[in-house]
């Protein structure tokens, strides 16, 4: 379907890939993953010639894409990147039928198409086709932006991070729903990421690169098993190789717990824990160090009397924490025996890493008893 | 010739006066309602209001109450060259990044230190700017101050035009022109000269 | 001193006689007054908005013209009017020469920051789904920063609509005219008779734009 051959983008100073060889059959979601600047997006832009090679050429489907009408070629290939780039004035609907319309499909068609793709995720179109990007949350807006690359059914599509500004929970959802329209319509796609956690969920193959070259080409299992070097073996991490789970704290923790700074004030604090959800946040310095802590009845008090979380934090009673050399048993035991609703972990310089709370102590057993479960 | 000089001059010295004394004014204004926000809407809708009064018509009716003369001028020129100023210096201040404030008040500033060490020197090139919109607004309007028997290079101009006399016309509006010019460019010259170096990004102008 | 001043309490009764009597001069003064303001306005869309429009992806060049367009804005209006004299004459040819002039600086300004700042993420998706520059730029880039050019319309109306009162200087006509001659009377109730309407034309110019500026906003971009 897809075929590098020797392709080699050199800028005045810089080599960003180096004599890329790559052939991806029909059908296939291939991964790229490596660390930042080893080339994914170049090698990606170079598919729909965003960005022309310096030498080397790339085949879609046996025809060289230099000798394609580039605008022709892009409307053959789906297009999803990291900051998701709706449309802002433009409805769901037309956003997602940019492209049929560009192709100049009847309207009648268009409008069928629209609805059907809407509804394979789950979203109603009598209530969505007709609202603007901005009345969506960002996990629905990247949804539609990977329905809009959808629409006119092409034979490829390329994803830049697409889920990478996501929050925890609308990446995994996003990574099943991916993972199931890919099983559906099998569209050769050509994901990058540089989540190894997503990298394995969703490749046939990962293509893991690092300084503009290939370093490993593998299935999962494969690369799981037999890293081909010490770079890769490094960039899958200890604890997956291990395959031994739940060892230490950090692997029960919540990574990305909600905080806030001292300086925040009342309000704005108020607002971004209604939107988040939760009842309690964390407030961290500069240097995401832990200050304390400010619960929401806290803030409902104080709001007449203070103006900044900083005043107002820590007066609830000290927080208990843990460190991140910590054992995943002894934050159990921790939160068990002090009937505590959350416990920070914090590494050796005080630093906020993570947070252990009872929902995220159930999940992390249950994903080691039972694998990884869905929401 | 000696005339031409002597009223480019006087023209520049009466647009700085009415700038100077729009600073004057101006400037304590605009701190005064960074402090009270509520001020701050009303302060701007009534600069916005007296910036759409015809400068003709402005200097006119303050003509009837101020008398003939300078005097009409300069006022007439401090009020249209307060909305920049007082537009200016306000969002100058209170676009200043909040940790900035927090770093000073954590190292203890009084509030009139935090204002004379922190606000003031980071939101100069902004309040410069304005001086600078102000300045070359004032040389504009000054060359209307020969209908108020004002002094300047509006008079030649007018009489001039008045005897349809080219040259005499050329004479006043040539410098006129060019000290606009010369004001615009020196004056944003000294807007980049007081940027603090680690601040130098162009950012975009909106009236 | 060359003129006595007529002093004294205005009331507003007497000014309201005033206008009656002299309906006709100022209704003909306000109808020249709009007819050069939205003339020279529309003269400056015309070509501010397509140059701006070609020039948003030509940096370098777009820099030298908004500097010589900056230049043009800092010359007095009546200086202008003095330079231009002698090749354009009296009358409402000048008057409206300068007054276009004027309104380049702003709408130019918008339209090029406004298409230049379209957000590069949206441009890039634009790009990449095949759309040609011309569909970019009417599907995409123009609609986004369509509320930003109209924001340079009504700034530059908003001015000129006040400055047209210079035409009176040279024969042009406008509110400027019944200004002028309240000065050679010292008769207050000829410059409120300019004043005040041009006043209301301005700020009616603004609001009525701004009505505009709202309604142009795409949905998907508004608060
Ligand atoms: N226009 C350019 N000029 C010079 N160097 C460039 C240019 N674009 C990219 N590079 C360099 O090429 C290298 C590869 O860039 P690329 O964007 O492909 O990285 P990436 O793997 O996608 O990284 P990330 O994970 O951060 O997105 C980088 O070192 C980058 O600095
Ligand atoms: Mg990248």
């Amino acid at each position: 379907m897809v075929k590098f051959k020797n392709v080699v983008k050199a800028y005045e100073n810089h080599v960003a890939v180096k004599n890329l060889n790559l052939e991806i059959p029909e059908g296939e979601l291939v991964v790229l993953i490596g660390p930042s600047g080893c080339g994914k997006t170049t090698t990606l832009k170079m598919v729909n010639r965003l960005i022309e090679p310096t030498s080397g050429s790339i085949f879609i489907r046996d025809r060289n894409v230099k000798d394609l009408n580039p605008v022709a070629l892009r409307r053959e290939i789906g297009y999803v990147i990291q900051q998701i780039g709706l449309f802002p004035n433009m409805t769901i609907e037309q956003n997602i039928d940019v492209v049929p319309r560009l192709l100049g499909w009847p309207a009648e068609k268009r409008k069928r198409r629209v609805y059907e793709l809407l509804e394979m995720v789950g979203m109603d179109p009598e209530i969505y086709a007709h609202r603007y990007p901005n009345e969506l949350s960002g996990g629905q807006q990247q949804r539609i932006g990977v329905l809009r690359a959808l629409a006119a059914e092409p034979p490829l599509i390329l994803m830049d991070e697409p889920f990478g500004a996501l929050d925890p929970i609308a990446r995994e959802s996003l990574q099943d729903e991916l993972k199931n329209l890919h099983s559906r319509l099998n569209i050769t796609t050509i994901f990058v990421t540089h989540d190894m956690d997503e990298a394995l969920k969703l490749a046939d193959r990962v293509v893991v690169m690092n300084q503009g070259e290939v370093v490993q080409v593998a299935t999962p299992e494969t690369l799981l098993r037999n890293p081909a070097n010490d770079f890769v073996a490094s960039f899958i991490g200890k604890n997956r190789l291990n395959g031994d789970s739940l060892q230490s704290v950090v692997e029960i923790m919540l990574p990305d717990p909600v905080t806030v700074h001292p300086q925040m004030g009342l309000a704005e604090g108020l607002a971004l824990m209604k939107r988040k959800k939760v009842d309690t946040v964390l407030v961290v310095d500069e240097q995401r160090r832990l200050l304390g802590s400010v619960a929401v009845e806290t803030l409902d008090r104080e709001h007449k009397r203070a103006r900044t979380i900083g005043e107002i934090m820590n007066q609830d009673p000290p927080l208990t924490t843990i460190r991140s050399q910590a054992s995943a048993k002894e934050a159990f035991d921790l939160i068990i025996g002090e009937k505590l609703k959350y416990l920070p972990v914090l590494d050796e310089n005080d630093v906020l890493v993570g947070l252990v709370t009872r929902n995220s102590m159930v999940s992390a057993l249950a994903s080691a008893v039972w694998g990884d479960v869905g929401e | 010739m000696g005339d031409i000089l002597a009223l480019t001059v006087e023209h520049l010295m009466l647009s700085a006066a009415g700038v100077g004394l729009a600073l004057v004014v101006g400037i304590p204004l605009a701190i005064l309602i960074t402090r009270y926000r509520t001020l701050a809407g009303f302060t701007m809708a009534v600069t916005d209001v007296l910036q759409t009064i015809p400068s003709m018509a402005l200097l006119a009716a303050l003509m009837i109450y101020l008398g003939l003369g300078n005097q009409t001028l300069v006022v007439t020129l401090m009020i249209y060259s307060l909305l920049p100023i007082v537009r200016n210096t306000y969002t100058g201040i209170t676009g200043i990044d909040k940790g900035l404030i927090e770093a000073g008040k954590g190292m203890g500033m009084t509030r009139w230190q935090l204002l004379r060490m922190v606000q003031i020197p980071v939101a100069l090139p902004v309040i410069m700017a304005g001086i600078r919109v102000a300045m070359v607004t004032a040389i504009g309007i000054a060359t209307l101050g020969v209908l108020i028997g004002g002094g300047g290079l509006g008079a030649p101009i007018w009489r001039g035009m008045q005897i349809v006399d080219s040259s005499m016309i050329l004479s006043g509006a040539i410098p006129a022109a060019l000290i606009a010019i010369l004001c615009e460019f020196g004056l944003a010259k000294l807007e980049k000269a007081v940027t603090p170096r680690g601040m130098k990004a162009s950012s975009p102008a909106k009236s | 001193m060359l003129w006595r001043l007529r002093f004294g309490v205005m009331w507003v009764s007497d000014f309201i006689d005033f206008i009656r009597s002299n309906l006709d001069v100022a209704a003909v003064a306000t109808y020249q007054h709009l007819y050069l303001s939205f003339g020279s306005v529309l003269l400056g869309m015309l070509i501010a908005v397509p140059l701006g429009i070609w020039l948003s992806d030509k940096e370098r060049l777009a820099e030298k013209v908004l500097a010589v367009t900056g230049t043009i804005q800092t010359v007095p209006g009546l200086a202008f009017l003095g330079l231009f004299l002698p090749l354009l004459g009296l009358g409402v040819v000048p008057s409206m020469t300068v007054l276009f002039l004027y309104s380049l600086l702003p709408i130019l300004t918008n339209t090029y920051t406004g298409i230049r700042g379209v957000n590069p993420a949206v441009v890039e998706a634009g790009i990449g789904m095949g759309m040609s520059p011309r569909q970019l730029l009417f599907m995409v880039k123009l609609p986004l920063a369509f509320p930003v050019i109209i924001a340079g319309i009504r700034i530059a109306s908003v001015y000129i609509v006040s400055w047209a009162t210079l035409a009176a200087f040279v024969g042009g006509g406008g509110l400027g005219d019944p200004i002028l001659t309240g000065i050679m009377t010292a008769d207050i109730n000829f410059i409120l008779m300019g004043a005040i309407p041009a006043a209301l034309l301005a700020l009616a110019a603004g609001w009525i734009l701004g009505m505009v500026e709202r309604l142009a906003t795409p949905r998907g971009l508004r608060g």
